[in-house]
């Protein structure tokens, strides 16, 4: 693997029946960046997503995640990877801290280890009254927030970020993207999927998928300006315009 | 040791259920108590009219006799034939004997018998037992009368009937074993399918299926809480049983301990493949109802296998709750061994391995 | 106007697009009736009996005979000791023994008397009791008794489809209308749908309406296929009208509906919803249903507990259209208590639904 990048895809197809869902990708992402994965829904983001997570199984092409294969050393990968989702995905009947005990065990951290990692998350999220509190019953900014400190509890080299903030304010997106912030100073590698085009600028690189296909990919301000457009919205209009999917 | 980590989270989330717990505190004291009487297939408390035309000393002591029975429940005398049927006809009645006004003359005679019955038998089995009470009734009742006189010249075999296991034939007792039965499979079978489906649904397993812990791990570690609640409810519905009924088990209690081991790797598979094929928890409802109804009805848990059409009994065969309920059965009732009835074992076994397989495979495939 | 009938159209979308709850809904019912037509019987056929006693004895063998050529009983074993019954039994291989006593021949000669003792498996109390009723029959067989006549009225060829048919449609009708109707609602409270859909212009009746429309028409469905069936395939008479059933059924889908909206009222989550559903409606109606057990032999605090469950009323108005073939006078008491009941639980339910949502 070549230094630096954390993430390298070659032709990577995922097709179902007939249907090709991820049509030969190829990218690669460097290591702390944040690369933003862009796409219409339908595009295929998901899917692709999925199989660099380990969920799934590409039907042909090749690329390693953190060191490991995308074809045979998916359990290698989720060790190594954090994962939140678009949809919520904390136990809402266990309390905080025994969501990230649960999380913190599941990655086999040792007892102390949790224990005093616990304390830094609800420390620094500034959450020491609702420690003891149903994850149900905190609003559902802090929910994301916890939700991206549990992703990183086991201090992974890249976290897949699923549509983090659909369906939350714009005050609290932007106290989440300082969080990403944070993690990407800390040397880990962001991987985020969005539709909202305003985050798409906070990204170092962005790649932009169409039908299954990758379109174009490079830094926002790059992109801006080969298109001539504004803003990044402008830009994914352009590109998606030819759209079969949509 | 992440197994520990998991378990603890499944117990946590259980006891935190605003109903699980709830339930299974309530599920054996009801499946117990209340159901024995109710899924009790006795006929009693028939409704009987009686059109007396012979207005005797000798009819008036043939319907004391069937009053006196136990089985009916007398309405009314009616008058006439007519009032009668109307009475069927609102649901008054479930049977009624018409006495002809030469009941004694006959019966001095001895030609026919002048008493008719007629019952309602929209249920079938319920009517006809009933006009089988009913004419036992009056057999005897003519063989008293009779005693005397008819010692006629030729044989005579004297028949009487003891039962094994069950000598006052209390119905209640035979249902035991199997509501325990019915209990054991609702809770390691369906609802863990529904906790599965309940997670999916939520998004949670996709959070898990993103770590490195394997599925199997994850989805052991809930059915284990299930398990130890099935356990638990065994032996409170023997405790109950015992206390309440004065009912044991005529076994070893340890064998039926081993069936329900077999038998929850069976439900453990079957929970798993409604789990597979079901994307939210409406689907896994429906399939739950459809399959543990399918099960039941032709596992002879209320009906006797023998009694189905060769082709039922076949399909039988498929059914895990029919070696279950017979192994249960055996077992507290008749005090078979485990060698006893090892085919009930085998077939269980041979079950839990063919739905595990399938299970797993459509587990695998969906990725 | 136009907005509900927009609702109403994605409701059916919804339903219909579930293809594996569609194929259950309407796969259901035939399964049951041919389940309960078929496979559910209690009738005595091909028991095994094992002779014990001396088989070479000329009225053992003729009486064994007699039994062996019944089609109720079928002689599998025979053997001298009595002590051997309870093992046969304990491995399930015999259902009744038949002991003669000794010398049966020549005790039946000098004494004109012999014994014989029906030995039951009392495991199973109903079949035992029967298999004992027929073999004492058999045993009896040609000594003249006196008997009386009896005749079986509505059903006079004991078919249990008579008795099962009802109970099915009120089985099935109970499960659509109310658990489906309240878990649909349930699931749109939980994923928040709902709140959207009541600041919407169209009024909350309605869109409690919309809902139920779609489960209506899948009863409709499941009726008629259960009249065909059940008229076609079992033979089961409609004495009565149709136009009676038909009513009939509405009252009680109304009542359906109306307990499934009182459901999810209640119901925070799917999976309460669907434990009160199942727990608190689908148990009950199959035990107080009359199709396997008897409502009345069961003791009075249970009997005055199945008054208050609608399909017990409407299973006896099916009943008593379909098979007595009895007019509307012969019903009224059936049919007020079902309106009685579904205006209370329109009632209640409206009202809780306004406070809660």
């Amino acid at each position: 693997m070549e230094s630096g990048h954390i993430i390298e895809i070659r032709g990577l197809t995922k097709k179902f029946g007939t249907f090709t869902a991820v049509d030969h990708i190829s990218f690669e992402v460097g290591k702390g960046e944040i690369f933003g994965f862009l796409g219409a829904n339908g595009a295929g983001k998901t899917t692709a997503m999925k199989i660099l997570c380990g969920l799934s199984k590409p039907t042909s092409g090749e690329g390693k995640v953190a060191g490991f294969s995308i074809n045979g050393e998916q359990e290698k990968i989720k060790r190594h990877i954090g994962y939140m989702s678009q949809k919520f995905s904390l136990y809402a009947d266990l309390k905080v801290w025994e969501n990230i005990r649960l999380f913190g065990g599941i990655y086999g951290l040792k007892r102390k280890v949790i224990a005093e990692r616990t304390d830094a998350i609800i420390q620094s999220l500034g959450m020491q009254d609702w420690k003891d509190s149903l994850v149900g019953s905190i609003p559902q900014g802090w929910k994301q927030k916890l939700a991206f400190s549990i992703a990183m509890i086991h201090e992974p080299q890249i976290v897949f970020l699923d549509e983090p903030t659909g369906g939350v304010d714009p005050e609290t997106r932007r106290k989440f993207w300082e969080m990403i912030y944070e993690a990407s100073d800390r040397g880990i590698t962001i991987f985020v999927t969005t539709h909202y085009m305003d985050e798409a600028e906070y990204c170092d690189r962005v790649s932009i998928m169409v039908d299954g296909q990758i379109v174009a990919v490079d830094s926002p301000k790059v992109l801006k300006e080969k298109y001539a457009a504004e803003n990044m919205d402008v830009v994914f209009r352009t590109l998606a315009r030819g759209s079969i999917r949509q | 040791m992440v197994w520990i980590y998991l378990l603890e989270k499944e117990f946590k989330q259980f006891f935190r259920d605003p109903g699980l717990p709830k339930m299974l505190i309530s599920f054996p004291l009801m499946m117990v108590l209340v159901f024995p009487f109710a899924v009790s297939m006795e006929v009693r408390n028939i409704n009987l009219v009686v059109v007396d035309n012979s207005c005797s000393v000798t009819s008036e002591r043939l319907i004391d006799k069937c009053v006196k029975s136990g089985y009916f429940r007398l309405v009314e005398k009616s008058s006439t034939p007519e009032r009668a049927q109307y009475l069927m006809d609102i649901n008054k009645a479930d049977a009624i004997l018409t006495i002809s006004s030469d009941l004694e003359k006959q019966l001095a005679f001895g030609e026919s018998l002048p008493v008719g019955i007629k019952v309602n038998t929209i249920n079938g089995s319920k009517g006809s037992i009933a006009a089988g009470y009913l004419s036992n009734c009056i057999s005897s009742f003519v063989a008293a009368e009779n005693s005397g006189e008819r010692l006629s010249a030729g044989n005579h075999i004297e028949v009487s009937t003891k039962f094994y296991y069950n000598k006052y034939m209390d119905y209640k007792v035979f249902m035991v074993p199997a509501l325990i039965v019915i209990a054991i499979t609702m809770i390691t079978g369906f609802f863990p399918a529904l906790n599965i489906v309940n997670e999916k649904e939520k998004g949670t397993i996709e959070q898990i299926n993103v770590t490195p812990i394997r599925r199997s791990t994850f989805i052991l570690c809930k059915l284990i809480p299930y398990w130890a609640v099935a356990f638990f409810i065994l032996s409170s519905c023997l405790f109950i049983a015992w206390i309440v009924f004065g009912y044991t088990c005529a076994g070893s209690i340890f064998t039926l301990f081993v069936f329900t081991g077999l038998h929850i790797m069976v439900t453990a598979g079957l929970g798993l493949l409604i789990s597979n094929y079901s994307d939210n928890a409406q689907q896994a409802m429906f399939m739950t109802w459809f399959f543990m109804m399918v099960f039941m009805l032709i596992s002879g848990i209320f009906t006797p296998i023998a009694s189905m059409p060769a082709w039922a009994q076949a399909i039988t065969y498929l059914n895990p709750l029919r070696y279950y309920a017979d192994a249960m059965r055996f077992v507290y009732l008749k005090g078979s061994t485990f060698f006893e009835v090892w085919y009930d074992a085998l077939g269980l076994f041979l079950i839990g391995v063919a739905m595990m397989s399938w299970a797993i495979l459509s587990y695998r495939k969906q990725e | 106007m136009k907005e509900f009938f927009k609702l109403v159209g994605k409701e059916f979308r919804h339903i219909f697009r579930d293809r594996r709850t569609m194929l259950i809904v309407l796969v259901m019912p035939v399964v049951q009736i041919v389940l309960f037509g078929f496979a559910i019987s209690t009738d005595i056929h091909q028991a095994r009996v094992d002779i014990v006693g001396d088989i070479q004895d000329f009225q053992v063998r003729k009486i064994a005979e007699r039994i062996d050529n019944s089609q109720y009983f079928d002689v599998v074993s025979e053997y001298r000791s009595v002590t051997s019954v309870d093992d046969r039994f304990r491995k399930g291989k015999a259902d009744v023994a038949i002991c003669f006593e000794q010398d049966f021949s020549k005790k039946l000669e000098t004494e004109n008397t012999a014994l014989i003792r029906i030995i039951g498996d009392g495991s199973e109390p109903n079949s035992a009791q029967m298999i004992a009723n027929y073999a004492m029959g058999i045993i009896h067989e040609g000594t003249r008794e006196l008997t009386p006549t009896v005749e079986y009225v509505y059903n006079p060829m004991m078919k249990s489809s008579y008795n099962f048919v009802p109970g099915v449609m009120g089985l099935i009708l109970m499960l659509i209308c109310s658990m489906m109707t309240a878990i649909s609602i349930v699931r749109e409270k939980e994923k928040g749908t709902m709140e959207l859909l009541l600041v919407s212009p169209v009024r909350p009746l309605w869109i409690i309406v919309s809902k139920a429309l779609p489960y209506m028409t899948l009863s409709a469905v499941n009726l008629v296929t259960i009249l065909l069936l059940s008229r076609y395939v079992m033979s089961v008479p409609i004495r009565g009208s149709l136009l009676l059933i038909a009513l009939v059924s509405l009252v009680f889908i109304l009542t359906s509906l109306a307990l499934g909206l009182l459901i999810s009222t209640i119901a925070s989550t799917q999976r309460v919803a669907m434990l009160i559903s199942g727990m608190g409606l689908m148990m009950p109606t199959m035990i107080f249903s009359g199709i396997i057990f008897p409502c009345e032999s069961m003791p009075v605090v249970l009997q005055y507990l199945s008054d208050i469950i609608p399909a017990k009323w409407y299973i006896i108005l099916i009943k008593k259209i379909m098979i007595e073939g009895v007019g509307m006078t012969y019903i009224v008491k059936e049919l007020s208590i079902l309106l009685f009941m579904v205006f209370v639980l329109f009632w209640t339910s409206i009202k809780l639904f306004r406070t809660r949502l």
